[in-house]
Parts: C-alpha cells; structure tokens; sequence
C-alpha cells in the first residue's frame, strides 16, 4: 500500500504524485510465478516536458502543457464555470439526478475500494482508491455554496483548492476508471463512482474541449464524417460485405447473401466497424446464422449505420446524442420493425438503455440484443447445434455493460452452453463479473505508456481470472482454449493481454466472440469455421 | 511533436510515429519512417504491400483487413511481418504513411 492521499493532496506541487512501483503488483497465477512484469514505462524527456503526467507518470487523456500561469488560470475558471454547468438542471438534462443522488449519499465506507479492480491490481495504490475521485469531486461541489461551506470544510479539514494541479489531476483521474460499475452495485447507498468519473469525463470535453484523441478526434467527430470510427466510408464497408461473402463461399463453400440497405426488412444490425477489419469471421458467423435461421435482415450503408460505436457513452452527451441520432436516422430510413446490437458492449447500453433518451418520437424503434436474439432461435428451434464440433475449454468474458448496466445475463450462457461442452464460468462471473481493463474506451487508447499501465494495472484482474478458469488445462498445450469475449472492446483488450503475457505460447489461450462458436457448431454448416490451424499460424 | 530526422529528410510525427501531415509523404519519407522500423531499404515486396495499402486507403478511407491484404498481395501474414517487424497496421500502415488505425480494430 502506498501513503493515504486526500482530496486536497490533489494540490500538492510535485511532478508527480504516485508512481507504478516495479514489481509491487499483486501476483499473478500459474504459470506466471516469474513474469517479469516490466511495469509502466517512463515517458520520454520530450513527452515529459510536453505533455500533462503529474498524476501517476501515464499519460492517455495527452492534455498539453499550458505555457503561462494566465492559461492554467484560463483553464481552471472554465472548469468552475463547468462544475456549475454539470449541476443545472437544464444544462445536464441527462444525468442531473443519477449524479446529484451519486453526490449526497456516499456513507464513505469505502466498499467500492474492495469492488474496484483497479484498485486492487495497482497493489491498493491510493491514487486509484475510488473515493479521492468522487470525494474530490464532492468537495469541489460542495466548495462552490459558498463562504460558510468553505469554513466548514477548512474546520473539518476538507478543504480542496480549486488549483490547476487539482483540476488536471482530476482530469487525468477519470481516465483511470473504466466505468465498469462493479463498485456501484456493491455500494448500499447505491452511490455510483463510475458515473461520478464519466461526468467528470463530460465537463471536461464539453467545457475545456479535453478528450481523449481516440475517442473523440478520431472516433465520434470521425464517424459522423466518414461513416464509421475507422475510417472506412461507406463503400469501403460494401467491399468490406462483398469479400466477407467471397470468404465464406471459398471457406465453406456456401453462397450466402449478406444483405445491405434492404428496404422494409424486419430488422436492422448494428455492429461494431472494428469488427469488420480486425474479426471478419464475426460479421460472417452473424450473416450465417441469420441466413440460416431465415432472418429477414439487413445491414446499413448509411453514415454511421454500418458501425454501432458510440463513444460519447464515454464522455460527452453532445456526441452521444448526434451518434444516437445517426443511428436511429439509418434504422428509420430502411423502414426495419426492430434493430438488433451486435457484439459490442457499450453499443448496447448507449442504443438500448440511454438510447430511450436520444432515441425520441418515431426514431424510438424497438432494440434488441443479439444475445436474446440467439437464445429465442436456439429455444425455438430455428438453429440446431452439433456442440461436438467445439471440443475445447471455453469460458465467457462478460462485457460490463451487458451485464451490469443491461442486465443480459443468462441468454449469452443459454447459448454458449448448448454449443460448448466444455464451458466453464470464471469466477465471480455475471453481474459480479471484472472489466476487461479495457472499458469506457481504454482498449483503443493505445499512444505512449497507456497501454503499458492497461496491461500490468487495468487488465490484470481479468487476465488471472482467464487464467483460473482453465487452471485444469492450463499446462497442457496439445489443448486449445477459448476465451469468449463477446464485445469488441473488450476483445481488442483481450486480444492485447494475450499477446502482452504470451499467453498462446505460455498455454495455448486464444479468444474469439460467441457468433462465431455457434456457428462452428451450426447444423447444416460444414465444419470447420473455426480453423485451429490457422489460428496456430497466425500465432 | 516528435520528429524523425533521417539523411536530409525530417518529418513530424504523432505520439506512436505515424506520419502527421500525409502530404509529406514521398518515397524519401517512407524510407525515414522505414528506419524507425528497423528496415534500412525498400525492396519491391515493400513497395507492393505499400502500394496495395496506399491505393486501398484512399479509395475507402481506411487500410484494408489483413486478409484481405495478404490474398491480393500474395504475401502470407509471416512474410508482412518479415518485412515489416511491426506488422501490417503498426508496420507497413506507418511506413505507407497513413494515420494510426483508429476505432474498434
């Protein structure tokens, strides 16, 4: 454990006010007893004199230096003005109340430490402890109702200087949260750190312009323009479907259809643009299975309606509405009864959940997980599974947002277990499940020592919890195993903890979505659509 | 920024070294960001990923799949890696000059 840090401590004038210790992070399990965990790099001279890091030495929010004390001056007066922005009413129409009610009953009890696998992973570093987050926040809050509530916390010892270090530490502070949630469900006040760091994200991206380059330069900005988060236009996306059709034809010798801007089909699919770039097999299993269960479906060329991304989920409602916006304008146009979400967790609560606020009047489609979706084919007979074909351990990564903030639960393992006979669930699992360290966007912010501090602190719970799940096998490198991860971000932060531990090599663990194993075992579908041999090769 | 100097070439480049401005890039820059791969000189095999990179990217604003590129280069996944150690997105996507890959890949 590393010295307690207070709010206030926020103020403090050093360079930085914690590190990452080499080798002070908790063990990993077998066979990692000698993993020379090589920590969070240093950031180079040039970096350093650049760039903001006097949080912890990590830098992923890359908010530049200001050259004069006028400027951080500048700076910190628009956070204030944006601290009262965030409790007006009509200015923060969308989380006002979740926020305020987060702000007033937290006991301080500290439970959301035990909750938080951050914390936990980072060897209880204090920086990380949930409450300096939320608690500096509070104060900051609680400092502008005036001159009797400033005397009160300076009595008390509460008090927080409203300082650029404070405010640029705080920034920098919630970008080491994933918004996972999982201290909010253990909290008995029902106090919800996770949104707490997200407005903060928010005042921060509204009111100073800071956001992450990943997330909102190259990510909503670039989606609403191009098409997609990627880049990719739309007619980059139909030669995207046409190859995806070639490979199938050539893989498994089917002719299958899959279908874009099909007028008055029943349903509409979002998914995730990175698929289609980074796992075609997931756009193939889906199309093969539609096809097969004799969906009548389509897909969108529409700006944003081939790539479900909504990374304002993340941190700012302006962009979460426009992309809201986008995509219901796809699904509205095709004339679709019902859109479905593909793999990708945050898509799923930011088109479904908060998706009821931006997704108004006609735009307000009925939306359906792909999850549901396959259990109801399954339950009803439309696909028959040959589990047989998926011979090998699997166990299941739950996207925090599936399950925690939707509550889809048992669809996803209705399935995976009626295909896999060898599935096992990590443990906790669930609702109670860990993030994959990559959540809230961290798994596309990948510039500088981020990715360093995403694999040894964020990621590390999750990689143990793999590794325990296939403890049985886990020496026995003659057996393949799966690790299902049924969400593009998740699978990206999942595809990077694998290759960072070696862990192919070390014992044979690969990762994949769910679409993909059923159709592995799909009746009717020749085998082998998943081709371990060439998993091995590309190794 | 940081900047790469290599022979008489500079260039600026982002946090991860991919080419900030595409417009510099020329045959000149592609051998300066080529060095910070570890690769000296351009070969034809280069040239030909690079190419088929550049050409896909400015068609659909973006590099194309992997597999894609290896089935219409001819090249297999081992042979990119060969000549690009990065791979084909932090490798032969840098040295073609396009931007970082961005989004959910």
């Amino acid at each position: 454990m590393s010295e307690p840090l207070r709010p206030r401590d926020l103020a403090r004038p050093a360079e930085q006010l914690a590190a990452i210790p080499d080798g002070g992070l908790p063990p990993l399990p077998h066979p990692y007893e000698d993993w020379p965990d090589p920590g969070v790099r240093p950031l180079s001279d040039e970096s350093r004199a650049r760039l903001e890091h006097s949080l912890d030495g990590v830098v992923g929010l890359k908010i530049p230096r200001p050259d004069s004390a006028a400027a951080r001056e500048a700076y910190v007066e628009q956070f204030l003005a944006g601290l009262d922005r965030l409790l007006d009413r009509e200015a923060n129409w969308t989380f006002l109340q979740p926020l305020v009610l987060s702000l007033e009953n937290c006991v301080k009890c500290n439970t959301c430490a035990d909750a938080c696998p951050i914390y936990e992973s980072s060897g209880r570093n204090e920086v990380y402890r949930p409450l300096l987050r939320a608690e500096t926040l509070r104060r900051l809050v609680h400092r502008r109702r005036g001159r009797l509530a400033r005397l009160f916390d300076r009595f008390a010892g509460n008090d927080v200087a409203a300082t650029w270090e404070t405010v640029v530490r705080l920034a920098d502070l919630s970008y080491r949260c994933t918004l996972c949630r999982r201290c909010a469900q253990s909290c008995a006040m029902g106090v919800d750190n996770g949104l707490i760091a997200r407005e903060i994200r928010k005042l921060f991206s509204q009111e100073l312009g800071w956001a992450p380059d990943e997330l909102h330069r190259d990510g909503t900005v670039k989606q609403l323009v191009a098409g997609s988060s990627t880049g990719m236009n739309p007619a980059g996306f139909r030669d995207t479907v046409e190859f995806a059709q070639e490979e199938i034809a050539e893989q498994l010798g089917m002719s299958i259809e899959i279908p874009v801007d099909r007028q008055g089909a029943d349903i509409l699919v979002l998914h995730n643009a990175g698929e289609f770039l980074s796992w075609p097999e997931n756009l193939q299993a889906f199309a093969i299975l539609f096809d097969r269960a004799g969906l009548s479906w389509t897909l969108s060329s529409e700006i944003a309606g081939y790539d479900s991304v909504n990374y304002g989920l993340f941190y700012d409602d302006v962009q979460l509405a426009r992309v809201g916006h986008a995509h219901a304008a796809a699904a509205r146009k095709l004339g679709v009864r019902k859109v479905v979400i593909g793999e990708c967790g945050h898509a799923h609560k930011a088109a479904m959940a908060v998706g009821d606020r931006t997704w108004l009047g006609e735009d307000n489609l009925p939306r359906e997980s792909c999850f549901t979706l396959i259990a109801q084919l399954l339950r009803e007979g439309r696909i028959e599974l040959e589990p047989g074909r998926n011979p090998f351990p699997v166990t299941l990564h739950d996207p925090c947002n599936v399950v925690r903030s939707m509550g889809i639960v048992e669809p996803q393992r209705e399935v995976i277990r009626a295909a896999c006979p060898r599935f096992r669930e990590m443990t906790p699992h669930g609702v109670d499940n860990y993030c994959c360290g990559g959540g809230s966007g961290f798994a596309v912010m990948s510039s500088l020592n981020f990715p360093d501090w995403r694999m040894a602190v964020a990621g590390r719970k999750k990689f143990a919890q793999i590794l325990d799940a296939f403890a049985p096998e886990i020496d026995d490198l003659e057996t393949p195993k799966y690790v299902c991860a049924p969400c593009s971000n998740c699978k990206g932060q999942i595809r990077d903890l694998l290759d960072h531990y070696q862990a192919w090599e070390r014992a044979r663990l690969h990762y994949g979505g769910l679409a993909e194993l059923v159709v592995n075992a799909l009746k009717g579908v020749p085998e082998g659509f998943l081709d371990w041999d060439e998993i091995a090769l590309a190794k | 920024m940081p900047r790469i100097v290599h022979g008489a070439v500079t260039v600026e480049v982002d946090d991860d070294g991919f080419l900030v401005n595409p417009a510099e890039w020329d045959d000149q820059v592609a051998l300066a960001l080529a060095s910070t791969e570890g690769v000296e000189t351009l070969t034809d095999d280069h040239w030909k990923i690079m190419n088929y990179i550049r050409e896909y990217y400015a068609q659909f604003g973006v590099a194309p799949m992997v597999r894609k590129l290896c089935k219409e280069t001819g090249f297999k996944l081992k042979d990119i890696y060969t000549l690009f150690p990065s791979g084909p997105a932090k490798g032969a996507c840098k040295v073609a000059g396009l931007e970082k890959p961005t989004g959910c890949v």
